[in-house]
């Protein structure tokens, strides 16, 4: 009850003005972007964040986040970025509720193609589009997808009172997910193609002391089963090869995520996985453009890592604009 | 009752109406008895607490009105309320056709606040081609949208829906909190929010930009769309 009575107050959006220039424009409102507006609203300048979906990013649906520092007891994901949103607003960045489909460079401005606001240009662009999760590797996802299978647990947690689901993955987020699950269904059976989980050993612990957490070791999904909606899972158990059906209402995945990085595909340097390659500076190959949190192609992606990006980069950015200015007068 | 809305959340809303409500907003808030026919063991918890986030809400601006009907069938039928909590937004550009089913809590609070500060001006931030499009729509389309509070991506959804409404009065747009509606939310195969649900035979999941929610709208109004 009380987890639908809390209110969460956003704050105003903007929208993007096509007839100035503006200093900074940062793509996604997530951790690494709000970081990177609340260091250029101080640094006054003029600062845009772009915010396809609702700010926050991929953490906002974390019911608890335990390893950013500074919040002793845990945070909610959407407290946290809620805090950072106000933050960088505080400071003078704008968000708009908008999203950017294409970037072009001409001479040295950027110019953003917008789904609502027009073209919009500035000095210096920083790409903070995160990732998304990956799909479940079944033939049956898109039919099922929407009636069963879903990539957020908090947000259709309630859907299965009393059910059994499944969780795939085995990280951080699939056993954090687990977690908040048991809250809501009876059943919680983890489906894990190793023996053992990658998830940090805290999270470990909590999910093996839960009386309503199983698991389903050395196994992978191979179909959904169900008329309308999902009614089972079939995984497949890759030391043996023997076949389970799991009897599931639900199936929620989490086994990690693909990078946002389409709008710059062909721009600027990817690996071969698709993430944005940057320099030290959180510069990528093209001058002015940089990229930070999930998007980059780095080693570890979290909250923290996220916001140390976006305080690199628009450092970074900020520098880049101070010499642009230079070099024109 | 404790109270819902934090101090520094109280304050942020009475500066934000304070600088952008222009004209008077009502809020018809529709409630009924314990024993009411609309009244379910899902939707019967969350209605005090409904009332309560709304009055507080109302008192922050004296722009702000809040008028309850408690078991009254005549108003209830005026409005075409299906179900209890029916909450409907009245305002310059609207007509009984801004509507949230259950409680606008959580995330939905924020869509609240945004549809208010449209209807006082009359005005919202669709692009001119969505507006212009919209003007197309001649016939009653209903844009329901299933969510569910914990959701951060469902504002977008049902404040696409709500301004669509605001500039179309032929269009009604329809919150759904899914919890409190367990049937209507079956009715539609609602197992993961935001659904959109157009005129009963168009319908999407997940948060759409703009112009791709727009095309799903002109397909349930049985429009085509225009290139």
């Amino acid at each position: 009850m009380e987890e639908f009575t809390n209110i969460f107050v956003g704050e105003e959006t903007v929208k993007a003005d096509s007839k100035i220039i503006y200093d900074i424009a940062i793509i996604g409102a997530g951790p690494g972007g709000l970081t990177a507006g609340i260091y250029a609203g101080r640094s006054r300048l003029k600062t845009l964040i772009f915010e396809r979906l609702s700010p926050g990013g991929q953490i906002a649906v974390s019911d608890q986040v335990d390893n950013y520092p500074g919040f002793p007891e845990g945070i909610s994901g959407k407290e946290l970025t809620d805090r950072m949103e106000k933050q960088a607003v505080r400071f003078g960045a704008e968000i708009v509720p908008d999203e950017v489909r294409k970037i072009k460079k001409e001479g040295n401005l950027f110019e953003l193609e917008t789904a609502s606001s027009g073209i919009v240009k500035s000095k210096a662009v920083i790409i903070a589009t995160g990732a998304d999760p990956v799909k479940l590797p079944v033939p049956e996802e898109e039919k099922f997808r929407g009636r069963g299978i879903s990539y957020c647990a908090t947000c259709d947690a309630a859907f299965f009172k009393d059910k059994t689901v499944a969780v795939v993955g085995g990280g951080d987020t699939a056993i954090a997910d687990a977690i908040y699950l048991t809250k809501f269904a009876k059943e919680v059976i983890v489906v894990h193609r190793r023996d053992q989980l990658r998830a940090v050993k805290a999270l470990q612990e909590e999910a093996f002391e839960n009386p309503k957490i199983k698991f389903q070791w050395n196994s992978v999904s191979e179909h959904v089963i169900g008329e309308n909606k999902v009614e089972g899972l079939e995984v497949k158990n890759v030391k043996t090869g023997e076949k389970v059906l799991l009897k599931v209402d639900g199936i929620f995945v989490a086994i990690g995520t693909v990078p946002n990085s389409n709008i710059v595909k062909g721009l600027v340097e990817l690996n071969e996985k698709g993430f944005i390659k940057t320099n030290q500076n959180r510069e990528t190959s093209v001058k002015g453009l940089f990229a930070v949190g999930d998007v980059r192609d780095t080693p570890l992606r979290q909250v923290v890592t996220a916001a140390g990006d976006g305080a690199i980069a628009e450092f970074s950015a900020e520098n880049y604009i101070k010499n642009l200015e230079y070099i024109e007068r | 009752m404790e109270k819902l809305l934090k101090e520094k959340d109280e304050k942020y809303i009475k500066d934000l109406f304070s600088s952008k409500l222009e004209s008077e907003v009502e809020l018809v808030l529709f409630l009924q008895s314990e024993g009411g026919d609309k009244v379910t063991k899902f939707n019967s918890q969350y209605l005090p607490y409904t009332e309560e986030i709304l009055k507080e809400l109302v008192s922050l601006s004296d722009k702000l009105t809040l008028t309850v009907y408690k078991d009254d069938k005549e108003k209830e039928e005026e409005y075409g309320v299906e179900q209890i909590s029916a909450l409907f937004v009245e305002g310059k550009n609207t007509n009984k056709n801004v509507i949230y089913y259950g409680i606008p809590s959580g995330h939905e609070f924020s869509s609240l606040l945004e549809d208010i500060i449209d209807a006082s001006r009359g005005t919202t931030e669709l692009s001119d081609k969505t507006k212009a499009e919209l003007k197309r729509i001649t016939s009653p389309t209903e844009i329901l949208v299933f969510v569910t509070p914990t959701c951060p991506y469902c504002p977008r959804a049902v404040r696409t829906a709500h301004q669509m409404a605001m500039e179309n009065n032929n269009i009604k747009g329809v919150m759904i909190e899914a919890n409190e509606f367990p049937e209507w939310s079956q009715k539609y195969s609602v197992y993961a929010v935001p659904k959109v649900v157009i005129n009963d035979n168009v319908q999407f999941e997940g948060a759409l930009p703009e112009d791709a929610y727009l095309e799903n709208v002109l397909k349930g109004a049985g429009k085509i769309i225009l290139e």
